[in-house]
């Protein structure tokens, strides 16, 4: 198969080696049929929440995310901030936003429940904490339980990722949108990659950055690290500063 | 090459049919690929199914410039080099228990014996070489090919997969064997 692997040259003993190691795999013969399978089911749960969230905002961030009525924007910037939640949401459940720019305002929520939703905020995008984790973070150990009730009211679900923590035993706990709803969200970011780097401009992005709005499907490579990506000529975005 | 066109232009139009064609034609060699990457059989299979599932919702973007071949690799080695940064910061993680609950990827597959020293080395080549020397080895693609589907030039793959061999010479080396 390989008579010339290397600018002409003979195969060696390593090239020899390495076409037998990467030889092609047998694929379970119902592999393709459940791939197929797989192809017909939707993932519409999503979407359902989508269509169904309210948004909150005043001037300084969002301020509620939830699936009651909402009131309407008390000024201009409320609206656009509403406007740019709604759209970083939008993305996100498609699989398009591994972060969320948009501010948000936690000037009403109690001191203990703050602490507890920002040390939600520091669990990398596609990841789980425990709520021992949590509690441990904001430095009361014990209060396990008041945890799991200061989560449980996160005004901004989604946005501050309460969904990221789960109980220590692997088991999913409660959600404000239902298990079922935090289990996709769980299979969600398993499957969205986090860095992208465009091939025309060979700038890597974190994925939903402004610049990979306009990225062209073709042109989009997953990176595992910006230095991944360096060490084969990109550099990192100075709008979306993946390194940071 | 044209009848892979033609059977993408059908799955673009939503025909699980030519769907099922595709998947049964490349699920082998990208079971290879993704096999080699990540290390274990259930992972792969996982890789190769959700590789398929985005080309089944992106065929309608599939550009007839590209081989069918060349952007299948391009989304299946998307969807292992995002698995392998989230083992990177899994590991870096010491908290293990919850995070192993969102993802069951463990690297127990075992090679045979005979290549035992060959995986020992490869998993110290740097993973973008890593990438390129699977997508090599696996369908002997050319640098052509490797460049458009990493997205880097020609000689960037050269030097990635020169390097990439260098090391493994060394190692094989250091340990006896597989010396060419």
């Amino acid at each position: 198969m390989h008579d010339t692997m290397d600018d002409g040259k003979r195969p060696d003993r390593l090239d020899r080696l390495l076409t037998d190691y990467f030889r092609p795999e047998m694929a379970a013969a119902d592999l393709p049929r459940r791939i197929a399978a797989a192809a017909r089911e939707s993932t519409t749960a999503l979407e359902r929440l989508e269509a169904r969230l309210g948004i909150e905002a005043t001037a300084r961030g969002i301020s509620r995310v939830g699936t009651g009525p909402v009131g309407k924007p008390a000024t201009a910037a409320a609206r656009r901030l509403i406007e740019q939640a709604r759209l970083e949401i939008h993305e996100y459940l498609r699989g398009q936003r591994a972060f969320f720019r948009v501010p948000v305002d936690l000037t009403t929520v109690p001191d203990f429940q703050r602490s507890v939703l920002e040390a939600a905020r520091h669990i990398p995008f596609g990841e789980a904490r425990a709520y021992a984790w949590i509690a441990a973070r904001v430095g009361h150990p014990r209060a396990v339980r008041a945890v799991g009730t200061a989560l449980g009211r996160n005004p901004v679900p989604l946005i501050l990722p309460c969904h990221r923590v789960w109980r220590s035993d692997g088991g999913l706990g409660g959600y404000i949108f239902g298990a079922d709803v935090k289990d996709r969200l769980a299979a969600l970011e398993r499957t969205t990659p986090v860095l992208e780097g465009c091939t025309s401009t060979r700038i890597v992005c974190r994925v939903g950055c402004i610049h990979g709005r306009h990225m062209r499907p073709d042109n989009r490579v997953v990176f595992a690290s910006v230095e991944d990506a360096r060490s084969v000529g990109y550099r990192p975005c100075k709008v979306c500063r993946p390194a940071a | 090459m044209d009848a892979e066109r033609g059977l993408m232009a059908k799955v673009a139009r939503g025909d699980h049919a030519a769907f099922a064609e595709l998947a049964q034609r490349y699920s082998g060699k990208l079971l290879a690929v993704a096999g080699r990457l990540l290390g274990s059989r259930a992972d792969a299979e996982d890789a190769v199914q959700r590789a398929f599932l985005q080309c089944f919702a992106g065929a309608a973007g599939y550009d007839p410039r590209w081989a069918v071949s060349t952007w299948l690799y391009r989304i299946l080695t998307n969807v292992c080099v995002d698995e392998l940064r989230r083992r990177a910061t899994r590991t870096a993680h010491d908290e293990r228990s919850v995070a192993g609950a969102l993802s069951d990827a463990s690297s127990n597959h075992r090679p045979p014996a005979a290549y035992l020293d060959l995986h020992r080395a490869l998993a110290l080549v740097p993973r973008e070489a890593r990438v390129l020397l699977a997508l090599r080895y696996v369908d002997g693609l050319s640098y052509g090919e490797l460049a458009r589907i990493r997205g880097i030039s020609i000689n960037t793959v050269k030097s990635q997969l020169a390097r990439g061999k260098a090391l493994l010479r060394a190692e094989l080396g250091k340990r006896g064997a597989g010396h060419a």
